[in-house]
């Protein structure tokens, strides 16, 4: 009769302690803090780039369903090894830089432009098939942000909680030998 | 549930209104519990189960063994089955499911251990204790994470998902917060999250509202107060007190499942209420059946309706 309470309490208490040092979503992982706080996929994303060699970077915006639901799942436990599963999900698509590139817009705390940083990137998008050409082989860094928002102040403030830097070894495993 | 307790009710529809109140009390007193928890944790396990493909295929493929075989339900494993299935896919998706398909996952483990026994008294003290317990657990665990998040103590949490949660504009559109709040607030934030913008320091003033403020704390301090008494009520074990945490169940379960989709979690909580209620209070047993259809009926688009419509 107890041996279903007793599990639950110890997934509980396991999920409590990812929450306070992993980082895990209250939401998730078996403990009973949905709607307890702040902390959902509203509250975290993450800004992906596909880093060149010669070191410049463009951002990854556009991904499919699957790419999708991993990166959710790191985004819930930031966590190294489930940024990297997404990652070597999301590295598999052929990511092809449109001609164009777009400057980076700087706004003020009330949404207004107010200048043109001076970095500026390409769109990618997932074209076709990768060719397993070498010179494809990127690395990509992910930054994962943290969003809290303020009820007395009325303002939303972003918080940089982590960056990963994933090397191309990292990304293609089985052919990086 | 037999067909003649069914026929029974069906000819008491004709009958006034408060004698076919008694009459659908009186039919949900005659419907054998464990049999009824059966029924419903399986539709459970159908409609509102996991998302993964394994779960979702022996779910329905135990409907269709139920269907035609409908004394399945008592054997034990027919909920292994259901159970392995169910934490398959927990480990699978651990860091993406919601935490009270957890609940769903204890709930069919219990009513397969429950089953191991043959007595008909330990199978039913079985399922009372492990409902009991859940009940407590979810309430209780529930309270003290709310209580320990700033977040949530400050009415944050709510007011910033009524303004970026989508399931929350209709909502949120009836109780005086207009649509474009909420639009005008996510349209701000794409600022943060988008690579091609920067925004000086990373903080944003929000657009928000004074009703969405208030409506915040109001909701941050009731469900807190309302889990908080459950859990405590339900730990005391007095028929006065679990009738009153029975009322606030209830009440917990029609007002909450308007603006929150989880109906998985509000199915289960019932089931777990019916549980306890079944044998010692059949009008608030009643009451829970009454909550199962109300479940249902929320799966209407009304979101869709309250933001189409003009005022």
């Amino acid at each position: 009769m107890l041996c279903v309470p007793a599990a639950s309490l110890l997934i509980l208490g396991h999920q409590l302690y990812l929450s306070g040092k992993h980082d895990l979503s209250t939401w998730k992982g078996g403990g009973m803090g949905m709607f307890a706080s702040a902390d959902t996929i509203l509250n975290r994303y993450a800004k992906i780039f596909i880093v060149e060699r010669d070191g410049t970077r463009n951002p990854l915006t556009q991904f499919s369903q699957e790419e999708t639901n991993l990166l959710n799942s790191a985004l819930e436990y930031p966590d190294r090894k489930t940024f990297l599963r997404a990652m070597q999900k999301i590295a598999q698509e052929n990511w092809t830089a449109m001609r164009q590139q777009n400057p980076v817009t700087i706004f003020d705390a009330n949404g207004d432009p107010v200048a043109t940083a001076s970095e500026a990137f390409h769109i990618m998008v997932p074209y076709g098939r990768r060719s397993g050409d070498e010179s494809q082989r990127r690395n990509i860094q992910v930054e994962f942000w943290k969003l809290a928002y303020d009820p007395i102040t009325k303002r939303a403030l972003s918080t940089l909680a982590q960056t990963f830097l994933f090397k191309s070894e990292e990304l293609f495993p089985a052919t990086a030998d | 549930m037999t067909a003649s307790s069914v026929n029974h009710f069906g000819s008491s529809l004709r009958r006034p209104s408060a004698l076919r109140l008694r009459a659908f009390v009186e039919f949900v007193q005659r419907l054998d519990l464990v049999q009824t928890i059966n029924v419903l944790t399986l539709v459970l396990s159908v409609i509102f189960g996991f998302e993964h493909w394994l779960f979702q295929t022996v779910a329905r493929i135990c409907l269709l063994v139920f269907v035609l075989q409908p004394r399945v339900l008592g054997k034990p494993a027919f909920w292994l089955v259901l159970s392995i299935a169910g934490t398959i896919a927990t480990i699978v998706d651990w860091e993406r499911i919601d935490n009270h398909k957890y609940l769903l996952d204890y709930w069919l483990w219990v009513l397969f251990i429950a089953h191991l026994f043959a007595e008909p008294e330990v199978l039913r003290r079985t399922i009372c204790f492990n409902a009991r317990f859940f009940l407590c657990l979810a309430f209780l665990a529930a309270s003290g994470q709310k209580l320990s998040s700033p977040s949530y103590r400050s009415g944050a949490m709510f007011e910033h998902y009524l303004y970026t949660d989508s399931r929350f504009t209709a909502f949120g559109k009836l109780i005086g917060i207009d649509p474009s709040v909420p639009d005008a607030v996510q349209k701000r934030i794409a600022l943060l999250r988008s690579p091609f913008a920067q925004v000086e320091g990373n903080e944003l003033q929000i657009p928000g509202s004074e009703r969405a403020r208030v409506a915040a704390l109001v909701l941050t301090w009731w469900d807190l107060s309302l889990q908080l008494i459950m859990g405590l009520l339900l730990v005391i074990r007095r028929s006065v007190t679990d009738v009153l945490a029975h009322i606030l169940l209830l009440f917990f379960i029609f007002t909450t499942y308007i603006p929150a989709p989880v109906f998985g979690f509000g199915w289960i909580l019932a089931v777990m209420g019916f549980t306890l209620a079944k044998e010692k209070f059949p009008r608030i047993a009643a009451g829970y059946v009454i909550c199962f259809a109300a479940i249902l009926v929320y799966q209407v688009p009304w979101r869709d309706w309250v933001l189409a419509a003009k005022f």
